[in-house]
């Protein structure tokens, strides 16, 4: 009896490993890697809920996630894409620019169809994400969601000083001097990890010479030392000047800068929709809210920053069939949705209902709606290291605004060493 | 006979490889790549002496080596001695020495990272300690924003490396006190010798060994820093506080310039050099046997 059991074990053994691998075997061709730097907690769970539902969906597709740090990623990801043996089948990415890098060396590969039956990117996308995600009329990017960015302010704090959301820069001046005169910082932000600066840079831009003239800029096409740089510094200046920013922002992150607005402090904040990531007090997230960055020269066309994140299929992707199937599922309706709720983002996918969002997306939505044009953000819309010596220049001149000057001749300075 | 002669060999084959491709090799290799233009994605292409030449016009640069002279003269300057101070008192026994010798060794266990992440509360300008504690016993005005003020921001940095460096080198010379023969400092004693002649003509050449590394070490980890000028300020604000060894992380892994971050490891790899055989040329060169 002991002897039956024993050989009735083995050959079960036997017959599962000849099964296992041959199944392996056909099913190799329906695996797909991923590699994400959806590293935060919320995203990570949220990414694997929806590989979760397309295996559910395609019994015989095996998806896997390798998940790496954020820092960690944008470094390692130029290993990956030359790499005929390290290759994933889809890497997440940000739009615009830093795709572009990419697709210039001829190590991502087009989308062309995915789309399904007579379908095209347009079906899935509005026509402005063209312009982040084909290069050369091929598309190479599948956006999945963004964001926005705006003047957060607390609603009871704007009810106690009786202020409205300013809409002109004569309005927002006044209420900068209104919250100064009642004893809070007008502006916080924290400039230790240089973008959010970068924020207030392209939005003046944006307002005084528009975002064809900012596009081209972010290209270096056009001098830093050229006049109309020198008017968005000029017109920062105007709020330095007046002190109406926090003291030693250099010292604190994004995040430390917030909590001068949470703990009302500070009375606005220059930031992306993710700063509702960071309240932990639900109270003082439902007194959360936003105003557009205020006009300034009402004859330049609206341009608001909407930074996109998605994913793109590198050119030695082992697995590239079963890839684009996955990417077909990122790309409908109820993947995108689900993702973009999940985390209040808004989903690139053009087919679901703004009122199906949560109000305050709504608020932001119809927001972007009203706006002529959309960019990234400055370390998004430029080559790496020309945002990193100007961001610099950014952060010094918020610190030293006197230093005009030598501030444009170092920029332009990096633009001839990086665009020449 | 012949087999036993090879012996050795054959056990030291496979370190010997191994420090090759991991150690000798990678320095080789950056010496090459700083020939070069790298993005780190297509193949690097030869450009001669481009890097240096854009690294000697550079003024990134230039404050990165002014900051690492800094951070190279303080380190010299205090937490040597003060560890050399520190090593003295607390070479004998006395009831609840220990305890006082764990407390000072005690930061030399923290890693860079949590130490700078420690300072960087207590430098916050607003409710960090040093701050609130300044405001508490009225000298409110001698409050500062340490890591934002771009005139103070690199002193503030090397007070944090001391708290370890002096932890270090206190123990380097407790060692080297171990060392000290008690035949000699007795027959000093009988000699007439005071405690000042005593510490300066007996133990100090005495411990000359655990100073060499002592200073050597010093000057190396000077030169090299990177945790806390990377975790407290990135080299912030506005590259105030750079130092050769973040600027080349940063050049090389954020802004994918590995031929000019290659340059940088080279220069920086030459002014270690530099002291370092300086100094240990001085010293061999006045060897003196007890």
């Amino acid at each position: 009896m002991k002897k039956l059991s024993s050989t009735f074990i083995i050959s079960i053994l036997v017959i599962s490993v000849i099964l296992g691998s041959s199944l392996a075997v056909l099913a190799a061709d329906k695996k797909v890697v991923i590699n994400s730097y959806m590293a935060d907690p919320a995203p990570k769970k949220t990414l694997k809920q929806l590989v979760d539902r397309f295996e559910e969906e395609h019994p015989d597709y095996e998806v896997t996630i390798n998940t790496y740090p954020h820092e960690d990623y944008k470094t390692l990801i130029r290993t990956w894409l030359p790499s005929k043996k390290a290759s994933p089948d889809i890497v997440t990415w940000f739009a615009g620019e830093r795709a572009n890098t990419f697709v210039d060396k001829d190590l991502i590969m087009p989308l062309d169809d995915i789309w399904g039956e007579g379908n095209s990117f347009e079906d899935y996308f509005p026509k402005a994400f063209k312009s982040i995600s084909q290069f050369e009329g091929e598309t190479y990017f599948l956006p999945q969601s963004w964001y926005w960015y705006g003047f957060w302010y607390r609603e009871s704090v704007f009810d106690k000083l009786n202020l409205n959301e300013p809409v002109t820069w004569k309005q927002f001046l006044g209420v900068c001097e209104k919250l100064k005169e009642n004893g809070y910082t007008p502006i916080s932000i924290g400039s230790k990890f240089r973008w959010t600066a970068a924020a207030w840079f392209d939005y003046f831009d944006l307002r005084l010479n528009g975002a064809d003239f900012h596009m081209k800029l972010m290209k270096g096409e056009v001098k830093y030392t050229n006049p109309k740089v020198e008017d968005v510094f000029e017109k920062w200046k105007e709020l330095i000047d007046k002190g109406y920013f926090l003291e030693n922002h250099t010292s604190y992150s994004w995040q430390e800068g917030a909590k001068f607005l949470f703990n009302k402090e500070a009375g606005m904040y220059l930031m992306g929709q993710f700063i509702q990531d960071v309240v932990s007090d639900e109270k003082v997230k439902k007194d959360l809210n936003f105003f557009r960055f205020p006009i300034i020269d009402a004859s330049v066309p609206i341009a608001e920053e909407t930074p996109t994140d998605g994913y793109m299929i590198p050119k030695n992707a082992p697995h590239p069939e079963a890839a684009k199937e996955f990417m077909h599922f990122l790309a409908t309706e109820q993947s995108q949705r689900f993702f973009a709720d999940k985390l209040g983002r808004i989903a690139a996918n053009k087919n679901i209902e703004t009122s199906q969002y949560d109000p305050m997306v709504q608020k932001g939505i119809r927001m972007i709606n009203r706006s002529d044009k959309v960019t990234q953000f400055y370390d998004r819309d430029t080559k790496p290291a020309m945002a990193d010596k100007a961001m610099d220049q950014i952060v010094k001149f918020m610190v030293k605004p006197g230093q005009i000057d030598q501030i444009l001749q170092a920029m332009e300075a990096q633009r001839k060493k990086v665009f020449e | 006979m012949n087999k036993r002669r090879w012996a050795p060999f054959k056990f030291l084959l496979i370190p010997v490889i191994l420090y090759g491709i991991w150690v000798i090799a990678p320095i080789f290799y950056t010496i090459f790549l700083s020939f070069t233009q790298w993005d780190g994605l297509t193949a690097p292409t030869f450009i001669g002496l481009g890097n240096y030449v854009d690294l000697f016009n550079d003024p990134i640069f230039y404050t990165a080596l002014f900051n690492n002279i800094k951070w190279l003269l303080i380190y010299v300057l205090v937490p040597l001695p003060l560890g050399l101070a520190f090593a003295m008192f607390f070479n004998r026994s006395l009831p609840g020495v220990k305890i006082f010798k764990t407390a000072i060794y005690l930061p030399l266990t923290l890693s860079f990272v949590v130490l700078a992440q420690i300072w960087t509360w207590i430098y916050q300008p607003k409710y960090g300690a040093i701050n609130v504690t300044l405001e508490a016993i009225g000298l409110g005005n001698l409050t500062v924003a340490w890591l934002s003020n771009s005139d103070i921001v690199t002193y503030a940095l090397v007070v944090v490396g001391c708290w370890p460096q002096t932890a270090y080198t206190m123990v380097l010379f407790l060692a080297g006190l171990q060392n000290v023969p008690t035949e000699v400092m007795e027959a000093a004693k009988v000699d007439g010798a005071n405690r000042w002649q005593r510490f300066w003509k007996v133990i100090l050449p005495l411990l000359k060994p655990a100073t060499i590394i002592a200073v050597a070490v010093t000057i190396i980890q000077s030169l090299r820093m990177f945790a806390i000028v990377n975790v407290m300020t990135r080299g912030g604000p506005f590259r105030s506080s750079e130092v050769l060894a973040n600027y080349m992380y940063v050049e090389g892994f954020k802004n994918y310039s590995m031929g000019y971050a290659s340059a940088l490891a080279v220069i920086l790899f030459l002014i270690i050099l530099l002291f370092v055989s300086v100094y240990l040329y001085q010293i061999f060169k006045t060897e003196v046997e007890y």
